[in-house]
């Protein structure tokens, strides 16, 4: 045993010169080159779709070419205890700015909170934590879900040509974006088209077998649809494959959000009609300009949204089917 | 000098241990300072609790595949029956959820004699249907700041996570080491019959064992969610998996019969190094997947070599 507690000694001494020498080198090369911020990242779950894929993807191309930017590029694995660790991590080295793409809007708040304690500035990406985390962040990046709510009530409203009776089918309970998006499409359609009535509304939980169901039940309970919105093109897919087995598809108008591949195939084929255009690339970009600007201490906007324009049939061609 | 070679012999995960500290060391400027040393102790603590209880049924000869399941299900009732009962009666619950599954798979396993593997298996997916229905899918978050403000709390300035952690590694070692109990563990494990006609109670030892890793599950998970202020339904998803892994990464045999604390918190603190370090230096996570995979070969492998040389069965 007193063999080892020495061993241990002379590694603490060799740790300590190493961090003499890190020291040095991080010195002179902070001499050399006069701003270079180091951006750490933890991810939601890379491996589990295309969108957070391409994001990742996005994300160290737009590093590469931007001068002065080093990242560190973590993935929680969708577990919030390791973005816990992560963010721990992150801490540690140091960096400049984290970005935190929540596993958990409300689980990872004591996370931030001590982060900021740390002095370091925490940038949110693509869905926003909760209520009790908005003052520790320094701002959010990622999609205005009530303007994508409004923009599918306005395609709603022309689709249809101001008059009609429709079904909603929102997110995940609970959820901001879900929540977001139905606000957003309610405030707007009244505005817009009051004589478009929203019959009932029923959540899909972002799923498609789930929004199937839903609109099943829709289907019987009600003899005429004029128009179905879905929080998300995934769900509204379901929605259009539960009128299409009743063969009443071709009556009504569907209306998504955030477009999927699938809901652009759809929209090829003339079944589905409008959505909004989310692109995971445009999402990266805006979290890693938002981080550099944090970093830099400039004023950046709290709420900082990239643009997610609206596609139809008639601007489809503009955008590159999504790849998820 | 002999001694040190003979105890590396034993714990040969303690040598990839210190290579990984000293790897890291030189690597990430990061990585040798005390803060980091805390940061890793609370990263291993979740795995690390059950890791210990889990040494104590392996040497048994049994596993226990709920650990997982019984966190979610600890730290879900923990955080939310609050409401109802305050932070300290969630919590008591909580603990009590854990060993009651603990006693449920003990006397499963015990009275009706089906694998512990079986058993526990079945425990696994009811339980974590349990907290599915209990959560109705969705998070639980704590109202009170206390709560939380606990899990960031300090203990002798090191994080109350690390230092629970610290002390119920050197319960379990001492428990393990130097109590007639600890003994029987390894009577058990290596042979059962022989310990059945030594006038040991086979079927209630193992009942405390099985208990003992029913607790510390849920002490993890309930820690764990002091951490996050909340606790969600998905929470320890693989984390039997990971526990199993650190458990024979420190020289536990599947079999029974043969394993130590000291060893366990080698493993534990092996797959934590490895990934606070991987971190620091930013190597994608997969890696460190490929890394402890072969690492656990290799362990198995040395283990195997000397173990077949000495012939030896039962150690501490």
């Amino acid at each position: 045993m007193k063999v080892q507690i020495s061993s241990v000694r002379i590694i603490q001494h060799i740790g300590k010169i190493s961090l003499l020498a890190g020291s040095l080198t991080l010195g002179l090369s902070g001499m050399a080159q006069a701003e270079t911020f180091r951006i750490g990242i933890t991810q939601n779950n890379v491996g589990v779709d295309s969108y957070q894929t391409t994001y990742e993807q996005a994300f160290k191309d737009a590093a590469d070419e931007t001068d002065n930017v080093e990242t560190v590029v973590l993935d929680a694995g969708g577990d919030v205890a390791r973005q816990i660790s992560q963010v721990r991590d992150l801490i540690q080295q140091q960096v400049d700015v984290i970005i935190i793409w929540p596993t958990d809007g409300q689980a990872v708040v004591p996370a931030v909170k001590r982060a900021k304690e740390a002095g370091i500035p925490v940038v949110v990406t693509n869905s926003n934590i909760a209520e009790a985390g908005q003052p520790l962040i320094a701002a959010f990046s990622g999609p205005d879900n009530i303007k994508q709510g409004a923009y599918s009530a306005e395609m709603m409203c022309d689709q249809l040509g101001g008059k009609g009776e429709i079904v909603q089918i929102t997110g995940q309970p609970g959820y901001t974006t879900a929540k977001e998006r139905q606000k957003g499409f309610e405030d707007r359609l009244a505005e817009v088209c009051p004589d478009v009535k929203i019959l009932d509304s029923q959540p899909g939980n972002w799923n498609r077998e789930k929004a199937q169901r839903t609109m099943e039940d829709f289907l019987t309970s009600y003899d005429r649809i004029d128009g179905v919105y879905a929080g998300d093109d995934n769900m509204g897919v379901g929605a259009l494959n539960a009128a299409k087995s009743e063969d009443r598809a071709d009556e009504m108008i569907f209306i998504g959000a955030t477009n999927f591949a699938v809901g652009y195939e759809a929209m090829a084929r003339g079944e589905y009609h409008g959505s909004v255009y989310q692109s995971p690339a445009e999402d990266a970009r805006n979290a890693l300009e938002t981080a550099i600007a944090v970093a830099q201490g400039k004023e950046v906007e709290k709420m900082s949204y990239f643009d997610t324009p609206k596609i139809t049939r008639e601007n489809m061609d503009e955008f590159e089917k999504p790849v998820f | 000098m002999n001694k040190l070679f003979a105890s590396i012999k034993k714990q040969p995960i303690w040598i990839f241990v210190l290579a990984c500290f000293v790897f890291f060391s030189f690597a990430s400027p990061y990585f040798f300072d005390t803060g980091n040393f805390t940061n890793i102790l609370v990263q291993a603590s979740t795995i690390g609790l059950i890791a210990l209880g889990m040494t104590f049924v392996m040497i048994n000869g049994n596993i226990d595949l709920s650990v997982g399941a019984t966190l979610a299900l600890a730290a879900s009732l923990a955080v939310g029956l609050q409401p109802e009962l305050g932070i300290t009666g969630a919590v008591l619950v909580g603990l009590l959820s854990g060993i009651l599954i603990g006693a449920l798979n003990g006397i499963i396993a015990w009275k009706t004699g089906v694998d512990a593997f079986i058993v526990t298996l079945g425990a696994m997916i009811g339980v974590r249907g349990l907290v599915f229905i209990y959560t109705g899918e969705e998070s639980f978050y704590a109202q009170d700041l206390a709560y939380s403000d606990f899990g960031a709390s300090e203990v002798f300035f090191i994080p109350v996570m690390a230092f629970i952690f610290i002390f119920m590694t050197v319960v379990s070692h001492l428990l393990l080491k130097y109590t007639i109990h600890g003994r029987n563990v390894f009577a058990v494990g290596g042979n059962r019959a022989a310990a059945k006609e030594a006038g040991i109670r086979v079927g209630p030892h193992m009942l405390f064992n099985f208990i003992f890793v029913g607790f510390m599950a849920a002490l993890s998970g309930i820690l764990l969610s002091t951490e996050m202020g909340a606790s969600t339904p998905n929470l320890g998803r693989d984390y039997e998996l990971w526990t199993i892994t650190a458990v024979v990464l420190g020289g536990t045999r599947l079999t029974g019969g043969y394993g130590s604390i000291i060893g366990t918190l080698g493993g534990v603190l092996a797959i934590a190094i490895l990934r606070n370090g991987m971190n620091l230096l930013q190597v994608p996570s997969f890696y460190v997947l490929i890394i402890l995979g072969s690492i656990l070969i290799i362990v198995l492998f040395i283990d195997k070599r000397f173990s077949e040389q000495q012939g030896q069965g039962v150690g501490a």
